[in-house]
């Protein structure tokens, strides 16, 4: 329970004063702060819905007449539900959070999962000759190096897909269990966000690769 | 509380406006009409600065004592090693310091301090027309791609000019807002959806991509440069129209004049005239549209990369765009309208003045912050990525460029030696890989620390950018939970001590100092009306009527005294007055002369 600093009501921590609805800028967690159930699926909606409504009447810009106190406040309150915002709206960065808030962490080591190496060294060694080769030979006005990067590009999207759909049903899953979930959940997640940091990483080089070429 | 005036303070040109029954009401001129404020400053070696066409008036007449400054808002925030070549050809800069600053005669001055001049020129014309009610608190826009620096030198300026700034907002949000405005007049989902916004100033490019939904004006992603504009372009046309040949300042001044004139012209005609009187000679050359588009258009493709990028950020493609909203004098070039359309593959709207479109969307803002906007909010971005230089010289992101602001992040810090007594973090802003290619914020010194092993203390940093996209810094011991004193060293801006110090020295550009320079002008005024009056009593002793001598005399008398006192509007009454009076005897005086050279001319042409 906290109380509020300007009406001093008890209350459960949120980030708008359930009496006097002065900014509260507490300590939640991602959830808490826009007043959602810890539950890893989410409607995208009426997560926008409850960042607007909350936004409206947190923001620094309705309280620009009020005393300093209230306004540092509600500064501190709206870049904490920024941040939430932004966290939960993405999948990964919501699955990384979840990690996160309890008590998992995501491998720091950087080693490549092992399914992937084999993938990403053959776009690394592909990479290295697009960027090697001049346009040193063309098929309707395509490198050949850049041809097989494209196709590179295609595969990882693919695969990226494909990740993203596990990563929902590995988000149903946590979302069905009643108790304590499972070290293996824990694991299948962790194993899902590495791959796809990865292959995102490797998109993006590709993507770079690719418009340095075009700017050329 | 007082209302909250809108700014806009452009690199060629200012406005200020006000909301009033539920719309945007910009302030003109009281005797010009003109809403627009030229942003030219003339500083003067007696201390005195000139703002907008009176400034300009002292570059014409070619005042070499006169050091006239145009388009300031370019040399905000920026250090010595920052100014080009073509910028210390054009003013004679002081860079000891590590803000630049404008020499004139013995002095010199910050941009913050010439913008200063400008703000109260404008805080000046909207209390005239209002009469009575002051103007202390604004908002004042700036480009959305300005770093931390820039809007830090853009907050002093506004504090130089006695008034509070209540919040900075960017210009094509701003631009949204008065969009959005329009548009709700017309139905609530009339202003929904994806816009973007190009503004394309005199000397700023700006491109923001906003959703608009109930109310809400959410920025998605913003691009820019804050050093491609309108002036650019001019300049590339003084290039061509000078073909090589050295000028120098004068002529370059004119020059400048002849090719933005050209410019202009060329946005309705096909063809035109320019030219150039150097001291030597004259060079007049015509110029057609086709030859015009090929000097701009660099400048323009630079454009349309930063609209791609911004899309790209966005994660949105053209034509999930449903509306385009240009902004700015430049958009008016029939070459950039193409480029527009060729982007976002649709005809841009323009229904609402590019020059008067930021002002009016700041006054919005205004009212949202007084809270007359009903459910209206802005939801903007920070433009650029925002860090800390890590070993290595590496930088380390933090705050990723459009992420929504107020944002925050924390880090924590602790101690490398022994006994080390404060940790230092040197806070970077841009996209680069290396802290050496981006832009040094400023450097903070946490601290003091109890004496401790290395490795030990824990210092929780927190930075915040809060809602004028400006960095926060707070910090605090993690065990004790004490709050750090944060020493905050700027790199391109003025600490506070400085602003205390230049707002009690008195210098020029104060309104004291305004008040003064009137009387003087006033005072002038009295000397020259006594003078020539006396003289004319000497001269045309015969041409007074009764009773006309004595009340001139008492007249003068009168403003005599008054000139020698403060009261400057008793003074220009006064001489109001005596010109009345003395109307009659002067149009006699008149009158005579008239009949002499009349008769000399007719005698002449008999001989």
């Amino acid at each position: 329970m906290v109380r509020c600093p300007s009406c001093a009501r008890l209350q459960e921590p949120r980030l708008i004063c359930s009496e006097c609805a002065a900014p509260l800028a507490c300590n939640l967690d991602c959830f808490a702060a826009l007043g959602l159930a810890r539950k890893l699926q989410i409607d995208q909606r009426l997560l926008e819905q409850a960042y607007h409504d909350l936004g409206r009447r947190l923001h620094p810009d309705r309280f620009a007449n009020a005393p300093a106190k209230l306004r540092d406040l509600s500064l501190r309150a709206t870049a904490l539900l920024t941040r939430a915002y932004r966290t939960l709206r993405e999948p990964v960065n919501r699955g990384l959070y979840w990690l996160e808030l309890n008590g998992r962490k995501l491998a720091e080591n950087n080693q490549v999962p092992a399914e992937l190496a084999a993938i990403v060294f053959a776009a690394q060694e592909e990479l290295s000759e697009l960027r090697a080769a001049g346009s040193r030979y063309e098929v309707e006005g395509v490198a050949v190096e850049a041809m097989a990067v494209i196709e590179r590009q295609g595969q990882v999207m693919r695969m990226l897909e494909g990740l993203a759909g596990e990563l929902e049903a590995n988000f149903m899953a946590f979302d069905r269990i009643e108790a304590q979930p499972s070290e293996e959940l824990f694991n299948e997640l962790k194993r899902i966000l590495s791959a796809m940091a990865y292959l995102t990483t490797l998109t993006r080089d590709i993507a770079k690769a690719l418009d340095r070429r075009a700017a050329a | 509380m007082s209302r909250i005036f809108g700014i806009d303070l452009g690199t060629t040109n200012s406005l200020i406006a006000v909301m009033e029954q539920g719309a945007p009401r910009v302030f003109a001129e009281p005797s010009a009409g003109n809403a627009l404020l030229p942003s030219v400053v003339a500083l003067r070696p007696d201390g005195a600065a000139e703002v907008g066409s009176a400034a300009i008036a002292l570059e014409t007449n070619g005042d070499a004592n006169a050091i006239v400054v145009r388009s300031v808002k370019r040399y905000m925030g920026l250090g010595g090693a920052d100014l080009a070549e073509e910028d210390r050809r054009r003013y004679a800069f002081d860079t000891a310091g590590a803000v630049v600053r404008f020499q004139a005669g013995a002095r010199a001055y910050t941009p913050s301090q010439i913008s200063a001049a400008i703000l109260r020129e404008l805080k000046r014309r909207a209390e005239a027309v209002l009469g009575g009610e002051k103007v202390e608190r604004v908002v004042i826009t700036v480009p959305a791609y300005f770093n931390d620096g820039q809007r830090q030198a853009t907050r002093d300026a506004g504090r130089l000019a006695g008034l509070e700034v209540v919040r900075l907002v960017n210009e094509p949000t701003a631009a949204s807002l008065a969009y959005g405005l329009e548009k709700a007049a017309e139905g609530q989902s009339a202003a929904e959806g994806k816009i973007a916004v190009y503004d394309f100033g005199g000397g700023t490019f700006d491109i923001s991509i906003l959703n608009i939904k109930g109310g809400i004006f959410e920025v998605l992603a913003t691009n820019g440069d804050t050093h491609l504009g309108g002036d650019d372009i001019d300049r590339a046309l003084v290039e061509w129209m000078l073909g090589g040949i050295p000028a120098d300042r004068e002529s370059w001044t004119a020059a400048r004049a002849a090719a933005e004139a050209a410019k202009r012209a060329l946005s309705t005609e096909s063809t035109t005239a320019t030219r150039v009187e150097l001291k030597d000679r004259t060079i007049a050359k015509n110029i057609n549209r086709a030859e015009l588009e090929a000097i701009a258009a660099p400048f323009v493709d630079r454009t349309i990369a930063c609209c791609e990028r911004a899309l790209a950020d966005a994660g949105l493609t053209p034509s999930q765009i449903d509306a385009v909203v240009l902004v700015g004098g430049s958009t008016r070039m029939p070459l950039v309208r193409r480029r527009v359309v060729a982007c976002f593959g649709r005809e841009p709207l323009a229904s609402l003045d590019p020059d008067e479109v930021v002002a009016r969307g700041a006054a919005v803002q205004a009212g949202v912050l007084m809270g007359t906007q009903g459910d209206m909010l802005l939801l903007d971005v920070v433009p650029l990525s925002l860090g800390i230089e890590t070993m290595g010289g590496v930088m380390e992101r933090l705050i990723h460029r459009n992420t929504t602001i107020p944002t925050s992040t924390t880090d924590n810090f602790t101690t490398a030696v022994d006994n080390q007594t404060h940790v230092d973090i040197h806070v970077l802003q841009g996209e680069r890989e290396l802290a050496s290619d981006c832009r040094s914020l400023a450097r903070f010194k946490l601290g003091p620390l109890a004496p401790q092993p290395a490795g030990l203390p824990r210092i929780e940093v927190t930075f915040l950018v809060d809602a004028n996209g400006i960095l926060n810094v707070t910090a605090r011991d993690e065990r004790s939970g004490q709050e750090h004193s944060v020493d905050v060293k700027p790199s391109y801006g003025l600490t506070d001590d400085e602003i205390e110090r230049m707002l009690e020295e008195s210098i020029d550009l104060g309104e004291e100092d305004i008040e003064q320079r009137l009387l003087i002008i006033a005072r002038n005024d009295a000397q020259q009306i006594m003078t020539a009056l006396r003289k004319q009593l000497k001269d045309y002793a015969g041409l007074i009527e009764a009773g006309e001598r004595a009340r001139m005399e008492a007249l003068a008398a009168e403003l005599e005294v008054a000139r020698d006192g403060v009261d400057r509007e008793r003074i220009a009454h006064l001489v109001e007055v005596l010109n009345e009076v003395s109307t009659p005897f002067a149009e006699r005086i008149m009158d005579q002369a008239l009949r002499s050279a009349v008769e000399k001319h007719t005698l002449e042409q008999i001989s």
